[in-house]
């Protein structure tokens, strides 16, 4: 692979492409790695030869790389297997905790930061209108693994009404740029532009990573889990 | 419902072909024409009623120096990052990504629109809709808001959609929060 088609944007990748060539190409990856648990270092090797020797679906490895790094892209129906349900699943919970135990928390420090220098009535409000934030993000993730992922890990006894998670994803999109509204608009002048900063890049990240996610719920699980219905 | 006839300029002949063909695919919407350049544009507005404009937002600046092109409401099509004033005159802006049933809802939206109404205008926002916010903000209905303010729910629901335009904030937590920390209202009377 060359350098002039290793950038953002244009990256084609492959399973003999080699793991720090694609880290190198987007680094945004580093959060999936993360994710997946997958051990580091990882010397010279493949995506290929990782996926072979941590027990991964190559071709879904490269589905969800290909999904975190364009917004757009959409995996063929053609190219997914049925087999690859129970990973996409895992990796799905995998990443529940990841904002539950990581990125919520770590933004919600941030805030904290900010709020410091808030007046109480500004604290007040912001820190409960964050809270609620994480809360519905978490009560939906928790809705979705009873709905959705036990569901179907127990063989799918009854059809998964995914309708029902349209609604909660807009939802958190509307949130999550709610809180970078008022951030960047209305909190007081008192709080530093470096924190505020800090805490902006937070929230854009976690908004932009939840969309990520809940394009791999739309456009990935919900194909397999279809498939997996149909031939039941 | 009567067809909504647009006309369409834009010089990429990629995102031309593009827009025209996912404009036609609503039974509602009509092509008049798809040109590439605003002298081509007025050729095809003299001879053509066109109710709506779907211009390439580089062709702004021309396109507001022809004065016969300031009475009708304009989409604009952005396909690379653009200085923000330069939207002014659009009443709704779509990018390469806009799906396309947005993209209609934004056209057929825009076409009842008055040309004035400027998809960049003041972000503060006007009595009236401060007025609207702090009611949204104490959880009233578009229903009760309007019978609160002596006006009709049509005028709430517009109300809104400015606020939120104007303010970046959908959520009605999110509005409340707005309303308090821009001391619209004291937490207390939430």
């Amino acid at each position: 692979m060359t350098k002039a088609n290793n950038v953002m944007g244009s990256v084609a990748l492959s399973p003999e492409m080699k793991i720090y060539e694609l880290i190198d190409a987007a680094p945004i990856l580093l959060s999936l790695f993360s994710r997946l648990n997958i051990h580091l270092p990882f010397g010279d090797i493949s995506i290929d030869e990782m996926c072979r020797r941590d027990g991964y679906n190559t071709k879904l490895f490269i589905m969800l790389c290909a999904m975190h790094i364009d917004a757009h892209y959409r995996p063929a129906q053609e190219e997914m297997t049925e087999d690859m349900l129970p990973e996409v699943i895992a990796y799905l919970r995998a990443s529940h905790r990841y904002y539950a135990e990581r990125m919520l928390p770590h933004t919600a420090r941030h805030l904290e930061e900010v709020l410091s220098h808030c007046d109480e009535l500004s604290e007040r409000v912001l820190r409960r209108f964050y809270e609620d934030y994480a809360h519905y993000i978490k009560s939906h993730f928790e809705e979705e693994e009873r709905e959705i992922f036990t569901l179907m890990e127990r063989g799918g006894e009854r059809d998964a009404n995914f309708s029902l998670f349209d609604m909660p994803h807009a939802d958190i999109d509307d949130r999550s740029n709610d809180i970078a509204s008022l951030i960047v608009k209305s909190l007081p002048e008192s709080a530093p532009t470096a924190l505020r900063c800090d805490m902006l890049h937070d929230v854009y990240e976690l908004r932009d990573d939840l969309r990520r996610h809940s394009n791999i719920e739309t456009y990935l699980l919900r194909p397999l889990v279809e498939m997996y219905l149909k031939r039941r | 419902m009567k067809r909504i006839s647009i006309a369409i300029v834009e010089p990429s002949p990629i995102i031309l072909e593009g827009v025209a063909a996912i404009v036609s695919h609503n039974p509602n919407l009509r092509v008049a024409g798809a040109v590439a350049t605003v002298a081509e544009l007025q050729t095809l507005l003299r001879n053509t009623e066109v109710d709506l404009l779907i211009a390439a937002v580089c062709l702004a600046r021309e396109i507001e120096s022809v004065a016969e092109l300031q009475s009708l409401p304009i989409v604009g099509m952005q396909s690379a990052i653009v200085e923000a004033s330069i939207l002014r005159r659009f009443a709704a802006v779509a990018t390469l990504y806009t799906p396309e049933e947005e993209l209609h809802r934004m056209v057929i939206e825009a076409a009842d629109m008055p040309a004035e109404h400027n998809y960049a205008e003041s972000h503060e926002l006007s009595d009236r809709e401060r007025d609207v916010l702090v009611l949204v903000a104490r959880g009233l209905t578009n229903k009760e808001i309007a019978s609160e303010l002596n006006i009709s729910p049509h005028t709430v629901i517009s109300h809104r959609k400015n606020i939120v335009h104007k303010t970046g904030i959908r959520s009605v937590a999110g509005l409340t929060v707005y309303a308090v920390l821009n001391k619209f209202i004291d937490s207390e009377r939430l």
